[in-house]
């Protein structure tokens, strides 16, 4: 296995994509067995790539900072100077994600089949999925600004495709026009911020700029506006304050696409970058510490939102988004190896939860929790894993997710103990917002018996990567073991080789991590007391604070905000030009031009009176004035 | 590209003439002689399109390629040596917009075939229209270029007037009384070249070569850019655009917005920028701001549009807006970045006026919220009409990225602020075009539409050569790119990088 084998990679969705989106009627099955195989193909090869990337590390042959394995040039004018070369470039963090995208992603598929089965656009979905992998490989392959902005709006426009995959259903096809242009707002500031970086440092190549930057090529202030800039586009993708509202509507398509795009890989795209440039930014702390408190807000603000909503995707969403803070908080502190750490294993942990909560979809035809209820009997597979996909979220020893976000409190502790503080508050808001959709779903009494009734387990296509992804819930963080690391050939444990270029220590104290456990068990009593049962407390509580539970269900009013924003400022400027160009482009200008030599023509006809005196006098008049002005010039 | 090639560009002028002369000969009711003639024509012309392209060899250092002269009157009056020459060739520039010009007269042509009410003479007209702009785009002497850009005008009146739609009369004399008063200031500027350069001849190469005082070309240029800018839709210019096409017939508002206008953009570089570098220097800045205005006026104003041809329209207004952004950047980047965008828009304007008119020709209505969830009905249409749309807003592999991305990058090494109002205008173009997809193309079906009936497969085939030419230049823009920038940064004295 080579490591040019990363074009492969890219080759194969790819390929699979052109053949799918042009003959899925036609293909049996509409071809969702290539879509499987390729993404087979594409997992065993990024694992290999994995494999051969540890090795070259250990031989020394292979700086962990990477290597260009695969270029040519897409555009080159002026030889050189507007030079836009496409390349394949592997990391540390490359291989992470690699590992991380190929591997949901072939679970993902797998559970489509099921779950998707019997859809009318069945090869439309796969052949979108399969679009969105390629793109997906490409953004994590680039050597190159320009290209990752290709393939950054790429996954974009998959993203677009799958939340509005059952379009005839007015909200998805709202949610997924919402989904693109908030994300597009984002984009704006990311190709300004590219562009901005290529301006002065002449590249667009990611190590060139990273270089060019270390080197002091920048001016302070400009090299800060351009990576805010940049970091826009991160909190379009990443679903970050402001520009969160697109991702619980995108909840609209169908759930498998949620769990790997809204999820798993492509809202992370976002923490990607910024971990990708994490160089660049450490030149400019002030860009570094609005991405720390962008993160930290937005950490807090989904949390909130997530205790009080209804629906069990969107509970998952909301998830996403505070968890996704955590990470911007990590990258902000500039830890990127925490950071990496906690995409790794939060992908697969969440991953989980969005396909369990799919097949609770699949199972009763309902995602509105306070409709479900007691489905531990009939969907046992389903209950157990998604316990432990919620014990990750919380932060239960010794889950994955407990070790991440461990070291996320930890980095945090030690260098700003207000968001520490912050934090570990929203850990115990995690805690409870998981434990009180795993007891509204799976315990209780049931709420609508109609689908309760009708609930059954799906069978093992569906159940496989829910068990398969709860393993790795359990296990994805004992890769921080040095032990575990060594054993998967990681010399030194994970953080200190796959996750970053200069080691981090990893950093684990009992009692730390036991105040940490306990504030999630805290988490989990509370949702216990509020939620089991009849959850006659919650009601209750309910009741106290109707204001501010209207605030968290209304998400703010945020949204409200913005559709006002749009409504009225932005449509009330189209009204303003629209009634410009009628009123004063076209009557005053143009129609009014031609009425006026109309006008005159009217006027001017009545000389033309046809009587000889007149144009007789005027003969008259004009001799004399010829004849004065000849003899005043002689 | 050999001199040989030259009596390519030549048979590339005079095939759409002879194919008009033999249409005039071929009785009315003889309709699969109109189909074979206008098919196998169009079709030459591709090919010989294609070929040209292809053909043009950007690593040479000949500015114009494929050169053949023939005198036609000299040494009478005030016509000194080859006063007025029979000159065809091509730069890169040229290549592409021939390219351009062979795309959408093919499929145009695929598309009228349903025409049912005179087709003959609007297949004569039309013609006559394409081969004006060939000529325009090959013709390398003064004479001849104004004589083509006029013969490809002037049609369009009976075009619109005859086959046109909702306020055609309006539509076809407001578009004619604008253009014809623009061609006033053009002819100014012509006479006023010919006359500082006082060699006395019409020939294009020897008008470069020619020096013109900075005040003279500082007084003419603007007229040149206002002239040739009014048919490229330029602000506050523009307003013969949305109403003219919304009143066109398909393959008219697809010849005049894919084709058409770009001959305006292509004057203001031949004529203009080309022969009056200085001038053109001085009033950058200014062309920069009207670009700048455009595309964002063009973009609020489609906001607000529920004419489907009407928001198409300013939309158009939009992206040519940009056009002449990249020219006023005056940088190499910036600059290729128009060529590249009037191919693309002119693409991807054609592929839209093609799938409305395929629409209207059955619903007989265009307003936005009439329609929703048509995609139920009219899946290929949709599928369509979403690439379009897609590279209308700037989605990467597709055609209009390559070219804003110049032009942004031009606009961005010119003035940043500019360059951020550029991609600002991206923003406002995705929320138009998605606002109208999600109203006509999704949610539930109106069942007031059910005798709708999807693309045809004469129109599938048209679309499909369209979207294939968006496809091409988005995903290996290099062949546009290498043979429009070479040129520019030849032919333009004082051009930076």
């Amino acid at each position: 296995m080579s490591m040019a084998m990363a074009g492969i990679l890219i080759a194969i969705p790819a390929s699979i994509f052109v053949l799918l989106a042009l003959t899925w009627k036609v293909l049996p099955r509409g071809g969702d067995f290539l879509v499987v195989l390729g993404f087979l193909a594409v997992w065993l090869l990024g694992l290999g790539i994995a494999a051969d990337f540890t090795k070259h590390f250990h031989d020394g042959v292979f700086a962990p900072n990477g290597a260009n394995v695969f270029s040519f040039d897409w555009i080159n004018i002026g030889d050189g100077l507007f030079h836009i070369q496409f390349s394949t470039w592997v990391d540390s963090i490359t291989v992470t994600m690699i590992v991380v995208v190929s591997t949901v992603a072939l679970m993902v598929a797998i559970y489509s089949t099921g779950y998707m089965h019997g859809e009318e656009r069945y090869g439309w979905y796969f052949a979108a999925l399969s679009l969105f992998v390629t793109a997906m490989l490409t953004l994590i392959l680039s050597g190159n600004l320009l290209q990752l902005y290709f393939a950054w709006e790429g996954v974009g426009l998959a993203s677009f495709l799958l939340i509005g995959f059952y379009w005839e259903r007015q909200s998805a096809a709202e949610a997924a026009k919402k989904a693109f242009i908030t994300t597009r707002i984002g984009d704006v500031g990311l190709l300004i911020g590219i562009v901005l970086l290529w301006r002065v440092a002449g590249t667009f190549d990611i190590q060139g700029i990273i270089h060019f930057a270390e080197e002091g090529g920048f001016d302070k202030t400009y090299l800060t506006v351009a990576m805010l800039f940049l970091f826009l586009g991160a909190v379009g993708k990443s679903a970050q304050f402001p520009l969160h509202v697109w991702l619980p509507d995108a909840m609209e398509g169908p759930t498998p696409v949620s769990a790997l795009i809204h999820a798993a890989t492509m809202v992370v795209a976002g923490v990607y970058l910024v971990a990708r440039m994490m160089p660049v930014f450490d030149v400019v702390p002030t860009a570094r510490e609005v991405v720390l408190y962008t993160g930290l807000i937005t950490a807090v603000m989904a949390a909130t939102m997530g205790l009080v909503s209804n629906d069990i995707k969107r509970v998952l969403a909301f998830s996403t988004v505070s968890q996704l803070g955590f990470m911007f908080v990590a990258l902000g502190m500039g830890a990127v190896g925490v950071a990496m750490f906690h995409l790794f294993t939060h992908a697969f942990f969440k991953a989980l939860l969005f396909l369990g909560s799919g097949s609770v979809i699949h199972a009763t035809h309902e995602q509105t929790v306070e409709h479900l209820g007691g489905l531990r009997k009939k969907l046992p597979i389903t209950t157990w894993t998604f316990v432990i996909g919620s014990l990750a979220l919380a932060g239960i020893i010794p889950f994955a997710g407990f070790w991440s976000k461990d070291e996320i409190l930890h980095t945090a502790a030690h260098s700003h103990p207000m968001v520490y503080v912050i934090l570990a508050g929203t850990a115990i808001l995690t805690a409870i917002y998981s434990t009180r959709v795993v007891l509204l779903t799976f315990w209780g009494e049931p709420k609508d018996h109609h689908a309760y009734e009708h609930a059954h387990e799906s069978g093992p296509i569906m159940a496989g990567p829910l068990v398969f992804l709860s393993l790795l819930a359990i296990s994805s963080g004992f890769v921080i073991f040095h032990s575990v690391g060594a054993a998967l050939g990681f010399p030194g444990g994970i953080l200190e080789t796959i996750f970053t270029e200069e080691p981090e220590v990893f950093h684990f104290d009992p009692v730390f991590a036991a105040t940490a456990v306990g504030m999630s068990l805290a988490g989990i009593g509370i949702g216990f007391a509020y939620w089991w049962g009849d959850a006659s407390r919650a009601v209750r509580a309910r009741a106290w604070a109707p204001e501010l539970h209207a605030l968290l269900v209304n998400r703010y009013y945020i949204d409200d905000l913005y559709q006002a924003i749009i409504d009225r400022v932005i449509l009330g400027l189209g009204n303003i030009v629209a009634t410009f160009e009628r009123h004063v482009v076209n009557e005053a200008g143009v129609d009014g031009g031609s009425q006026l030599i109309g006008w005159f023509g009217m006027r001017l006809k009545f000389l033309q009176t046809g009587r000889i005196p007149n144009y007789a006098l005027a003969m008259a008049v004009g001799v004399v004035v010829l004849a004065v002005m000849a003899f005043r010039s002689a | 590209m050999s001199t040989s090639d030259g009596y390519i560009l030549l048979v590339l002028t005079a095939l759409p003439f002879i194919a008009a002369l033999l249409l005039m000969i071929t009785p009315s009711r003889e309709r699969t002689a109109i189909i074979a003639i206008t098919g196998l024509s169009s079709f030459v012309m591709f090919v010989l399109s294609v070929y040209v392209f292809q053909r043009y060899d950007w690593h040479s250092s000949e500015q114009f390629q494929g050169v053949l002269a023939w005198d036609w009157l000299q040494n009478v009056g005030f016509l000194g040596e080859h006063g007025i020459q029979i000159k065809v060739g091509i730069d890169g520039i040229a290549a592409s917009m021939v390219l351009l010009t062979g795309i959408i007269t093919m499929a145009g042509t695929w598309v009228s075939w349903k025409v049912r009410q005179r087709t003959k003479d609007f297949f004569i007209l039309l013609y006559i229209v394409v081969g004006g702009v060939y000529g325009t785009f090959v013709s390398l002497d003064l004479f001849f270029f104004f004589l083509m850009y006029e013969t490809a005008v002037m049609p369009m009146y009976m075009l619109i007037a005859i086959w046109g739609s909702t306020r055609k009369e309006y539509g076809a004399m407001k578009l004619m009384m604008m253009l014809v008063a623009a061609s006033i200031l053009i002819f100014t500027g012509i006479f006023a070249i010919f006359t500082e350069a006082n060699i006395g001849s019409f020939d294009l190469t020897r008008l470069y070569a020619a020096h013109y005082s900075r005040e003279m070309q500082i007084i003419f240029f603007p007229m040149i850019a206002l002239g040739c800018g009014t048919l490229g839709g330029m602000f506050p210019f523009h307003s013969w655009s949305p109403d003219g096409h919304a009143s066109a017939p398909t393959a008219v508002s697809m010849v005049h917005a894919g084709v058409l206008m770009k001959v305006g953009a292509f004057a203001i570089i031949r004529l203009g920028i080309q022969i009056l570098p200085e001038g053109a220097q001085f009033w950058g800045p200014a062309l920069i701001t009207v670009g700048i205005t455009a595309a964002l006026y063009g973009a609020v104003s489609a906001l607000k549009q529920t004419d489907l041809k009407l928001m198409s329209g300013f939309s158009s207004v939009s992206h040519m807006g940009y056009v002449f952004m990249g020219l006023g950047t005056m940088n190499v980047i910036g600059m290729t970045g128009s060529v590249l965008q009037m191919f693309a828009h002119g693409v991807m304007t054609a592929l839209f006026f093609l799938l409305i008119g395929a629409m209207y020709d059955q619903s007989h209505n265009r307003d936005i919220p009439n329609f929703s969830g048509l995609a139920k009905r009219m899946p290929m249409w949709a599928i369509f009409f979403v690439i379009g749309a897609l590279a209308s807003l700037g989605l990467p592999g597709l055609s209009g990225f390559v070219a804003e991305l110049h032009i942004f990058v031009g606009a961005f090494r010119a003035y940043p602020i500019v360059g951020g109002l550029a991609v600002l205008t991206a923003a406002i173009t995705a929320t138009y075009l998605l606002r109208m997809m999600s109203q006509m193309f999704f949610g539930e079906f109106n069942t007031r539409w059910d005798m709708l009936r999807d693309v045809t497969w004469a129109e599938r085939a048209g679309a499909t050569v369209l979207v294939l030419s968006i496809l091409a230049m988005g995903l290996w823009p290099s062949p546009w790119v290498q043979r429009i920038s070479t040129t520019l940064a030849q032919t333009i004295p004082g051009v930076s990088l």
